[in-house]
């Protein structure tokens, strides 16, 4: 499965969130900081064409102007009048002389003509590769502006008219004409493209179509799109050859449009240089950002590594563990609890440790001082009491004859009570010697160990007739010797106190109970009275009299303390004359 | 009362009623005349590595068995009997362990030391005797020692 990032260590998780936080700030940032430049670059270009665009227009506005003047003033001149009025018949002189001040002699490029109004040119005065052949431009009494024209293949031209009226009633005889060239002065070029800023172009033609110039030579005009809509206020944005940012602007009074435009791609170039030295510098931040994010990560993780390899350390019981983080901040002072609470922790060990051992040697010694006791009861105590039962015998062997019947039976009872002085110090012994010994766990087949000592206890019977019923048992866990006592003791007790019956008869079986198995052994004996239950398993603890049935009170002791050092209960149900049953519990093999 | 050249049984025994009582029953089965007491464990030792002193000690007498109580004054049982094993001389007698100590610790020391036989003195009279004539007999009747 693969690990989900919020599973990720801090030491991951800080530095990548940072990096991601940091990223889109700069990102949203650099957009944001782009589309401000751009915007005031595209104005800022705006604003220089409409300008370049607005002093042009007015040279031109001017110099037509000028033409116009001439003309008008020209055909208010009478004897011009009369020159064309009388079809140029009369008057030609005078004609010429007007038309010699507008048109000098040897002046290039620029011609004059009067036409009658029947389509007679009356006068040409200048180039007359420039006369209007055919027909002259409509005029109006108003001198009007023409469009541009084509002449000497690349050289442009216009034509100004007006009309010429004589007589009375002021009706219009002819028509005045003058062919201009674009003219333009290297130093208005200059100046006039200076003020504006060299980068841009200046275009110039017919509002309808070609011919169109640069002011130094002729190009295609621009596309129609970009022709359609002149505004003197607002730069467009249009294609021609490339994007470009320009200012069409009609210039009054004639059909001509005048163009200052831009290249986009040139008006955003400073703006995308702009955007790539801010992305390196917000490249670097990020850079920045994630190197410190991660270098504080560490920082934090570290000791927190360090913390954490430490405690693990602890908890696997080295205890002289301690952890190295400098500094009196939140993580310094966690190092510092964290030694000290080790230190502590090593200390309530060590104290423990020692008291334990203190202990353990108290237990010992209490232990030894036990089993010296244990040797001289046993040595000690059996050594008197075998010679007072031996003289006892001896007396009775060797001066029997000579002793009255009475002391006979006294000496009997001496014989009767140091043997039950005898057993009962055997019994104590190992009832004393099985709170020492080690108890060994093992599995042990129930099945072969009760019919061992079934056996035993069969053939101590002699020929009272005994019946012992084996159930199929389970196998338990412990101690072999240990259980094998506490069933001899259990069968023994059974044996004895069915001797009045016949014939005896004992039962041993099995009930599961849990993990633990209940056994117990049932006879048709002497039974008990149930008050006194809970004094069965008491050590000397009899509740019948040693005529009826002979025993020390140790046995059942015995069986109990085997079952519980087995971690098993034992227990006793019965009734006076009508048997009883012993149960202890015992864990299964498998447990 | 036992001449030494005949001295068959040590009992080594400080108790004197478990000596009157051992020797008793070692009588009924014939077997008390050859036998010789020692009160403790220093006079044990004294019997077979004795500086002289001891009546019996230049005869060179060596027993046909060695019945040995565990807990005697001076020098006790388990030591006496580490002793006679360690000796070239005495290592081949047999020695019986006569005690009435039950307790395990005892019983395995006595073996680890080479103790040929042990037993647990009954409190009652007539097992004690006949304990003490099964062994008597065992040993000198039945037993074959090596020349």
């Amino acid at each position: 499965m693969t690990r989900l990032p919020w599973n990720w260590s801090i030491e991951r998780k800080l530095p990548l969130f940072v990096t991601a936080l940091l990223l889109a700030v700069v990102l949203v940032m650099l957009g944001a900081a782009y589309r401000e430049v751009r915007s005031a670059a595209i104005a800022f270009a705006s604003q220089r064409v409409l300008r370049s665009n607005k002093a042009w227009v007015s040279v031109f506005e001017r110099s037509t102007t000028t033409q116009q003047t001439q003309l008008a003033t020209l055909v208010t001149d009478q004897g011009v009048r009369d020159f064309v009025a009388s079809g140029g018949r009369s008057g030609h002189d005078w004609a010429l002389a007007a038309a010699r001040r507008i048109v000098p002699d040897g002046a290039r490029n620029v011609a004059l003509e009067l036409w009658d109004s029947l389509g007679h040119r009356l006068l040409l005065r200048g180039d007359s590769a420039l006369a209007s052949d055919p027909a002259p431009l409509p005029a109006s009494d108003s001198a009007v502006v023409g469009p541009w024209l084509m002449r000497h293949d690349t050289l442009m031209f216009y034509q100004v008219g007006v009309v010429v009226r004589a007589g009375p009633e002021g009706r219009v005889v002819g028509r005045a004409v003058h062919v201009a060239r674009l003219n333009v002065s290297a130093l208005q070029r200059q100046i006039l493209t200076g003020i504006a800023g060299g980068d841009i172009a200046l275009l110039v033609g017919n509002a309808g179509g070609d011919p169109w110039t640069d002011l130094e030579k002729t190009i295609p005009g621009p596309p129609p799109e970009a022709r359609a809509h002149p505004d003197t206020t607002t730069a467009a944005s249009y294609e021609h050859d490339e994007v470009k940012i320009g200012a069409v602007t009609a210039i009054p009074g004639t059909p001509w449009m005048f163009i200052s435009e831009l290249s986009r791609q040139q008006v955003l170039a400073p703006a995308q240089q702009y955007l790539r030295r801010i992305s390196l510098i917000a490249a670097v931040i990020v850079l920045a950002g994630a190197l410190g994010a991660w270098w504080i990560s560490r920082r934090l993780t570290t000791p927190l590594n360090r913390l954490t390899t430490a405690a693990a350390a602890i908890a696997s019981g080295d205890l002289a563990q301690r952890v190295d983080v400098p500094g009196t901040d939140e993580l310094g002072r966690l190092g510092r609890s964290f030694n000290a609470m080790a230190g502590e922790v090593q200390r309530a060990r060590s104290d423990l440790e020692s008291q334990v051992v203190e202990r353990t040697q108290a237990l010992r010694e209490t232990n030894a001082e036990l089993e010296a006791f244990s040797y001289s009861v046993s040595h000690d105590l059996r050594a008197p009491l075998r010679a007072i039962h031996g003289f006892a015998r001896i007396l009775l062997e060797d001066h029997g004859a000579k002793l009255e019947p009475d002391a006979k039976r006294v000496l009997g009872v001496i014989d009767e009570n140091t043997r039950r002085m005898g057993q009962l110090i055997d019994d104590l012994l190992s009832f004393s010697r099985l709170g020492r010994k080690e108890v060994e766990s093992g599995r042990v087949d129930m099945n072969e160990l009760v019919r061992g000592v079934a056996d035993e206890v069969r053939r101590a019977a002699g020929e009272r007739p005994l019946d012992i019923t084996i159930g199929p048992l389970p196998p338990a866990r412990g101690d072999r010797d240990m259980l094998r006592q506490a069933v001899h003791n259990l069968l023994d007790n059974a044996a004895k106190f069915t001797r009045r019956r016949a014939p005896g008869q004992i039962d041993v079986g099995h009930r599961a109970d849990g993990a633990e198995t209940v056994y117990y052994v049932k006879d048709n004996g002497a039974g008990f009275d149930p008050r006194y239950a809970s004094k069965l398993f008491g050590v000397f603890q009899r509740l019948h009299t040693a005529e009826e049935f002979e025993g020390t009170g140790v046995g059942l002791a015995i069986v109990q303390r085997i079952v519980h050092r087995h971690g098993g209960r034992v227990w006793a149900e019965g009734q006076v004359e009508k048997g009883a049953t012993f149960f202890f519990t015992l864990r299964g093999a498998d447990a | 009362m036992t001449q030494p050249h005949e001295v068959e049984i040590l009992l080594v025994e400080d108790n004197p009623s478990d000596a009157e009582l051992t020797l008793r029953a070692l009588k009924q089965r014939n077997l008390a005349n050859q036998v010789f007491v020692c009160r403790d464990g220093a006079e044990a030792l004294d019997f077979f590595f004795g500086d002289g002193s001891h009546a019996l000690r230049e005869i060179g007498v060596v027993p046909k068995v060695i019945l040995l109580d565990l807990k005697l004054p001076k020098v006790d049982g388990l030591e006496v009997l580490r002793r006679l094993k360690e000796e070239a001389r005495t290592k081949s007698i047999p020695v019986v362990v006569l005690t009435s100590s039950r307790e395990e610790p005892d019983i395995a020391r006595a073996y680890r030391l080479g103790a040929n036989s042990y037993i647990v003195k009954p409190v009652d009279f007539e097992a004690f005797a006949r304990a003490v004539s099964d062994v008597g007999l065992y040993w000198l009747l039945l037993n074959h020692p090596p020349r």
